[in-house]
């Protein structure tokens, strides 16, 4: 009864170790430190998909507690933190010589806070009230420089972006893009299977104080540009338009 | 209303009746003398009366006339006389080519052995009016002489003792709420100048805390909206990833999603202006203006083409002080207002010179925009709806931290809006 207990026990253990070193190969972790548990709940819900998985943290004796214990592909960061600064983490971070990429999310607009954030290592730094699919595609862009294994290509389909020359071939041509219909598609690639908001593309191309009212006829010429450059290359029609709401990048 | 300064009209009034005053006494001064001087000739005039007198009881005749070059002493034998002696002034009628002189004149009555004579007793007044003349003239010259020294002097010991107030004056018109230094106002040993200084001090110290604190809670405000419509935008963004969706309710998401939108741009640009009071862009740097618009004319290419909006620009070698940031800022907000309002087809032209940076576009009609609001916070022209009115007020309000000023102009069917690169008179 002890012996078989043990064993189960064992057996259990193994499993239990075989299913977590499978999950750490297979899917990467991301950790929200964010004491906004609303939030940190969106934002779980829209990064986790296949490949991501999430963890919160939401206070910063958590956080540190986190970050001590495992590695995370990606952290993202609240600066104002009940019980700490997120600069801190960010030390500690690099104190320990730890890889992981981090995003601040930060409610002050802060030209200081941003600076000083990229001078303690942070990747990248996002104001709120932010895009979820803006958040996706730093994110993403965080991650595969993370994993840069040589070659820097991304591939969605029939296409393939090379990320270092911004270039997108279809069928071993070069497509014929502008600067802004490499960024879209780059885009629509980090946030595929999602939709996103005519907003949160108006934003991502041109910036947050780019004021141009609810006029979105200029997304919409974007898009049938893109569409039909990606559809003369041989590919099919991945950008599907959602009840006029929005767009989403699906193969 | 013709404004002058206080010295000026304290002066002017002091001169007016200085000078009124004086002419009136020298009038007074003038007429008096001469009565006195009068009175002194015709008691000369008396003793001469006298002395004939005498000399008729004495001789029993009447003296010789004597000429003298000022006096003259004729009789007439009258058969009609009276008891009365009169004094007059007279012009004796003199021969062609001398000169015409006046004289006192007494006239009167005397009897000399029964018979009556009418004696003229004549003195030259020449000599009371030189007297005269020079005493007047001697004054004159004493008053306007006091007038003008009484003028330096005023204006010199005005000046000096207005001079405090004119400091007070001077620092007031510096100063500039939200800028957290005080006012170093002097201490003067004038009281009504204390008294003003110290006034002056506890409106501005109270100004400035309502200030302050107005400013904290709109930046206080703005920072605790930014969570909370992080949140209503993320669960948005997780929302409509719902394939379950029916399209209505995407419609019904959308409107509430633009709304937010609105919001948050809302918020961002009272954050902005926040911070642009508080001088959080102080770092300056030279900033080639020129590139920079360059860049945006590219980074707007597509906006601009979509619009089938032309865009023309002349643009000359500027390289400004300021903060790259707020420049960037700047035109960012100077082009989405000239796209915005510019008509489908309508051009836009941007002019940059070492004085001034000019962006004109083509309007919708003919109507100028309200020029004393144009500025204002939340100001809406007639298209306006779906603006929250702050764009131009961060313009104005980058313009007047870089020292720059901002006009705007309408003609010809263009709405201009110019930015000069000096400070606002």
């Amino acid at each position: 009864m002890k012996i078989g207990a043990l064993r189960g026990r064992k057996i259990f253990g193994h499993l239990f170790r075989d299913i977590y070193l499978f999950h750490r190969l297979y899917y990467m972790k991301i950790l929200i430190i964010e004491d906004e548990r609303e939030l940190s709940a969106s934002i779980c819900a829209y990064l986790k998909n296949e490949k991501f998985f999430c963890e919160a943290a939401y206070d910063f004796s958590s956080a540190i507690e986190k970050i001590s214990l495992y590695e995370y592909a990606c952290i993202i960061l609240d600066i104002s933190l009940p019980g700490g600064s997120g600069m801190d983490i960010l030390k500690e971070l690099k104190a320990n010589n730890k890889a992981d990429g981090v995003l601040i999310v930060s409610a002050k607009n802060s030209l200081d806070d941003k600076v000083s954030g990229l001078k303690s290592g942070a990747d990248d730094y996002l104001t709120k009230p932010f895009y979820l699919p803006e958040l996706g595609a730093r994110v993403a862009a965080i991650i595969r420089r993370k994993s840069f294994d040589g070659n820097n290509f991304l591939q969605f389909g029939g296409l393939l972006l090379n990320l270092d020359e911004k270039t997108v071939k279809a069928n071993h041509k070069i497509l014929d893009l502008t600067r802004k219909e490499y960024d879209l598609l780059l885009y629509f690639i980090s946030n595929k299977n999602k939709v996103i908001s005519k907003g949160a593309i108006a934003e991502h191309l041109w910036g947050d104080d780019m004021d141009m009212a609810d006029n979105y006829d200029f997304i919409y010429t974007h898009i049938k540009n893109l569409r039909k450059k990606i559809l003369q290359a041989g590919c099919h029609d991945y950008i599907k338009s959602v009840y006029g709401m929005g767009y989403r990048f699906t193969i | 209303m013709n404004n002058m300064k206080l010295l000026t009209k304290y002066s002017r009034i002091n001169l007016v009746s200085s000078v009124v005053i004086f002419l009136l006494a020298s009038i007074a001064f003038y007429i008096l003398l001469r009565f006195v001087l009068i009175n002194q000739v015709d008691e000369d005039l008396k003793i001469e009366e006298h002395e004939i007198e005498m000399y008729v009881e004495k001789f029993g005749r009447l003296p010789e006339p004597m000429p003298l070059k000022d006096q003259k002493i004729y009789y007439f034998l009258v058969s009609v006389h009276t008891k009365e002696r009169t004094f007059s002034n007279i012009i004796p009628p003199e021969p062609p080519g001398n000169k015409q002189e006046k004289f006192r004149q007494l006239k009167f009555f005397i009897a000399v052995k029964g018979q009556w004579y009418q004696v003229f007793v004549e003195k030259s007044l020449e000599g009371t009016y030189d007297i005269s003349r020079s005493i007047i003239i001697i004054s004159l010259a004493t008053i306007i002489v006091m007038l003008a020294a009484g003028f330096i002097i005023n204006r010199l010991l005005l000046r000096r003792l207005w001079q405090p107030f004119y400091t007070s004056l001077s620092l007031m018109k510096e100063f500039q709420l939200g800028q957290t230094q005080l006012i170093p106002f002097k201490d003067t040993n004038i009281d009504e100048f204390n008294d003003l200084n110290k006034t002056l001090e506890q409106s501005i110290k109270s100004a400035e805390r309502e200030y302050q604190q107005l400013k904290e809670f709109t930046e206080n405000a703005s920072h605790e909206l930014q969570t909370p419509l992080a949140v209503i935008r993320s669960k948005m963004d997780v929302l409509i990833q719902d394939e379950k969706l029916s399209e209505s309710q995407s419609h019904l998401i959308q409107s509430a999603y633009e709304a937010i939108q609105k919001l948050a741009r809302l918020n961002q640009s009272m954050l902005l202006l926040n911070k642009i009071e508080n001088r959080q862009f102080s770092e300056t740097s030279a900033t080639d203006i020129k590139q920079l618009i360059e860049q945006k004319l590219v980074y707007f290419k597509e906006l601009l083409s979509v619009k089938n909006v032309t865009a023309t620009s002349k643009l000359g070698e500027v390289v400004k002080r300021m903060n790259v940031s707020l420049a960037e800022i700047l035109l960012n907000n100077l082009f989405s207002n000239a796209i915005k309002y510019t008509p489908d087809g309508g051009k836009i032209n941007i002019m940059l010179s070492e004085s001034s940076m000019i962006f004109r576009n083509t309007s919708e009609n003919e109507n100028p925009l309200d020029k004393a609001k144009l500025f204002n916070r939340f100001y809406k022209g007639e298209l306006s709806s779906e603006n929250h009115g702050l764009g131009l007020s961060i313009v104005k309000q980058i313009c007047s931290v870089s020292q720059f000023s901002v006009e705007y102009k309408f003609s010809c069917g263009e709405h201009s809006f110019e930015v000069l690169f000096t400070p606002p008179q």
